[in-house]
């Protein structure tokens, strides 16, 4: 320890692990799995703290064991010792032990698999489906979700799942086009999205608030902008949430920006984004297509764009930093109220908003080079540039601000 | 010390972190290419510092004395056949180029084994001062790599041979010849493991010979073609029922035996040996009369039929309008269906729905042809 550069060395790796260490010790980590906020969560919880446990001590010997050898027999110019072959005391003895601590993890870990996939007790069905990238969710309008939680007509939103606190709901993951993984830490552990498969997840939340994910399986260019919300709501707050989804389409009023915005939604917008009970200047129900412009086939609803508070893939706040931090610090008793608030227009981010509008290609990288299509037959993966005036962003904005 | 090629290759570290200031800089706060940099620079600096610890391998110019004994100055470890091996698969690849792309592929694949095996000798020839040691370094570098694709593929041999054997041999010839086969492999290992002082010689020539027959038998088969059947369910494009018309062809008749996902559907459908029709839905604990799909998304459901009657199940979700001009169009409905299922049997089918149940005139439904009130509402939000 008298070399000065070893010493240094040595101090330099001890602040670099001490460093490390300290990173683990972050205060706003949304996504930390050592927090759970559910049963699901918890039950992962309970397997991975002993589980952590005894494997830091078997780590803590092991490399404790091997530096003692390094530094007790560290050559210091003696002969080499007799060499010896085979110790079946030692050897059936360190086959032993390690076979006892994996049976003794093996037992509560097969039994942790077994109640996470238990879904008999199903109280709300949800359809997850992802894609590049984004995450959309359907609730069907049968069995208990019409009969117990109000919903007559289906709902299609996207980044932010909404559920009713402590109540079992079961995720049917699925994608429309390549490998995606669902993952919300604080509710429940991973679940892959895969095409042409039904993958069952369940969710379960014990205290209301926003619970944050990110899609979990590198799925393209901006899978690192492909992030979703949990909102947990307590019941009343939930079925005013269901009853908002549900209510009938209210156009502007005329002579507005946001009529004007209204116009130019169904010109520029609503080939992809549908917009429930939207109808052209007939009285025409408007119906996107995506399918005809999206390899995925798909684009967000927008139907109640204001009732979400992010956008984009839940990659950016439709609140702006204040609003936010509002909802997001909220008390359980209060978080329900200024949830369902929304989006209003002095807490609308309007810069993202607008960035994205006058070029979401710039903000969130995807494919949509007009002249890179052929592989795709013309159809883009992402939301192009569209080419709008500021004029037409203001209207476009008024238009969306009320659709809540 | 800072040794000749470190210097090369630290100045070329430098350069990718200038590099890589420059490309964010120039790009607009773009990261990707400062990343790719950086990592560039990572490798650079690191095989610098390897070359400044090995002192680039070299013994000093001025000491004469180890220039006799020093790697450069060993001789050649023996003949080598890579640069012949190298020549063929040039051949090979100049060959594919003009035939065919698969041929090509081979070459390449074979030429950068080639290289690489030839480059790996030359340099174990001279690796150390010891000739016995360049001997000995060659095989520890290149077994690693060289016995495990040496056995992939000999095993891809072995299993491509038996399965020409088995696509050959009637369904159940090929259950009796795997079963006796697995025996007679099963007797002989023993036989071998029990007798451990068995000329090693021996056992390789009878695998050799066995390896061989099973080669040949594989490629006999091969030319020889696939069991009638499977011919003619390839001709079938592998018994995909495309229509809902009737039932014609092979395939049809043995709906069951479709190559299709018989898990993780969005739904089973199931015809009861009392003609109900009801749905049985993954998280769904009762039998559903209703079911939901994504919009857009590919959606399997499978067919049980449990009646005595070869039944169809049809998915109906709405209709096409084309506008042939003049005022007249043509209405086409949009189904999916299955071709006829017999008693017990199971067919599944995958259907993309573009637009949502709400946006037609006509629920969406699945219906069995014949059976009154077998019905399913189907959702699509």
């Amino acid at each position: 320890m008298n070399n000065p550069r070893r010493r240094r060395v040595l101090t330099l790796a001890g602040i670099a692990a001490g460093l490390l260490t300290l990173a683990g010790c972050a205060k706003d980590a949304p996504q930390d799995t050592w927090q759970p906020a559910g049963p699901n969560a918890e039950m992962i919880d309970n397997l991975q703290q002993p589980v952590f446990l005894v494997a830091g001590i078997v780590g803590v010997i092991v490399m404790a064991a091997v530096a003692w050898a390094v530094f007790r027999y560290r050559d210091r110019g003696q002969a080499i010792p007799e060499q010896t072959h085979g110790k079946p005391a030692i050897e059936i003895t360190l086959t032993i032990i390690p076979v006892l601590i994996l049976i003794g993890v093996a037992i509560p870990t097969t039994s942790t698999i077994f109640d996470l996939a238990k879904t008999d007790d199903t109280e709300m069905v949800i359809n997850v489906t992802g894609q590049q990238w984004w995450w959309e969710y359907d609730y069907p309008a049968i069995g208990d979700n019409a009969d117990k939680y109000g919903l007559s007509q289906p709902i299609v939103t996207s980044g932010q799942l909404v559920i009713p606190e402590n109540t079992k709901v079961l995720l049917r993951v699925t994608s429309r086009d390549v490998i995606h993984s669902y993952w919300i830490p604080k509710l429940n552990g991973k679940k892959d999205g895969v095409p042409g498969r039904v993958h069952l997840l369940r969710l379960e939340g014990s205290k209301p608030g926003i619970y944050a994910g990110q899609c979990t399986e590198f799925c393209g260019l901006s899978h690192s902008y492909m992030r979703m919300e949990t909102i947990v709501l307590k019941r009343a707050d939930f079925d005013v949430w269901v009853a908002n989804q549900l209510a009938p389409y209210e156009s502007p009023a005329e002579g507005t920006l946001a009529k004007e915005g209204e116009s130019l939604y169904i010109q520029q917008c609503s080939r992809c984004h549908q917009v429930n009970g939207l109808a052209d200047a007939e009285g025409n129900l408007i119906v996107s297509a995506p399918e005809q412009y999206v390899v995925s086939g798909a684009a967000p609803n927008l139907t109640n764009l204001m009732t979400r508070i992010t956008f984009a893939g839940a990659s950016w706040d439709l609140l702006t930093q204040q609003c936010r931090d509002d909802v997001w610090k909220a008390s359980a008793n209060e978080f329900g109220a200024k949830y369902l608030s929304g989006v209003s227009a002095d807490c609308l981010n309007q810069k993202d908003l607008r960035e994205w509008l006058r070029n979401s290609p710039e903000k969130k990288p995807m494919y949509v080079d007009p002249t890179k299509l052929q592989e795709t037959n013309g159809k883009y993966r992402g939301m192009p540039a569209l080419g709008l005036t500021e004029d037409q962003i203001d209207a476009l904005v008024a238009y969306l601000l009320e659709r809540k | 010390m800072i040794t000749t090629s470190s210097k090369l290759l630290y100045g070329l570290g430098a350069g990718s972190l200038a590099a890589g200031f420059v490309w964010f800089i120039t790009n607009e706060g773009q990261q990707l290419g400062s990343v790719m940099f950086a990592f560039l620079a990572v490798a650079f600096i690191f095989m610098g510092a390897i070359a400044s610890y090995t002192r680039d391998g070299h013994i000093l110019s001025t000491d004469t004395s180890a220039h006799g004994s020093s790697a450069a100055a060993q001789k050649s470890v023996g003949r080598s056949l890579w640069p012949f091996g190298t020549a063929v698969s040039a051949g090979v690849t100049v060959v594919g180029l003009i035939s065919s792309p698969g041929i090509f592929k081979v070459g390449v694949a074979l030429l950068i084994a080639m290289l690489a095996e030839w480059m790996v000798s030359n340099w174990a020839e001279r690796a150390s001062a010891s000739n016995e040691y360049n001997i000995k370094v060659r095989d520890y570098i290149v077994h690693p790599l060289e016995l495990p694709i040496a056995g992939a593929l000999l095993l891809s041999v072995i299993v491509l041979s038996m399965s020409r054997v088995f696509l050959a041999l009637d369904k159940s010839a090929g259950a009796i010849v795997f079963a006796v086969a697995g025996a007679v492999i099963l007797f002989f290992g023993t036989l071998i493991a029990l007798r451990r002082d068995v000329n090693r010689r021996v056992v390789g020539g009878i695998l050799g010979v066995v390896l061989l027959a099973l080669a040949g038998t594989g490629v006999a088969t091969a030319l020889d073609g696939e069991r009638e059947q499977l011919v003619e369910a390839a001709e079938e494009d592998h018994f995909a029922h495309r229509g809902c018309t009737e039932e014609k062809e092979y395939s049809d008749k043995k709906a069951s035996r479709a190559v299709a996902m018989k898990s993780s559907v969005q739904a089973a459908v199931i015809l009861s040996d009392e003609g109900v029709l009801y749905a049985e839905v993954d998280g769904y604990e009762t039998a559903q009369t209703a079911i939901t799909l994504q919009r857009s998304n590919p959606s399997t459901i499978l067919f049980i039929n449990e009646t005595d009657d070869a039944r169809r199940m049809v998915l109906s979700y709405g209709k096409v309008v084309e506008d042939l001009g003049g005022g007249v169009e043509k209405e086409t409905a949009l189904e999916a269906c299955t071709s006829k299922v017999e008693k017990g049997g199971q067919q599944a089918v995958t259907v993309v729905i573009p637009k949502p149940s709400s946006a037609s005139d006509e629920p969406f439904t699945i219906t069995v042809p014949g059976v009154d009130g077998a019905k399913i509402d189907v959702f699509v939000p």
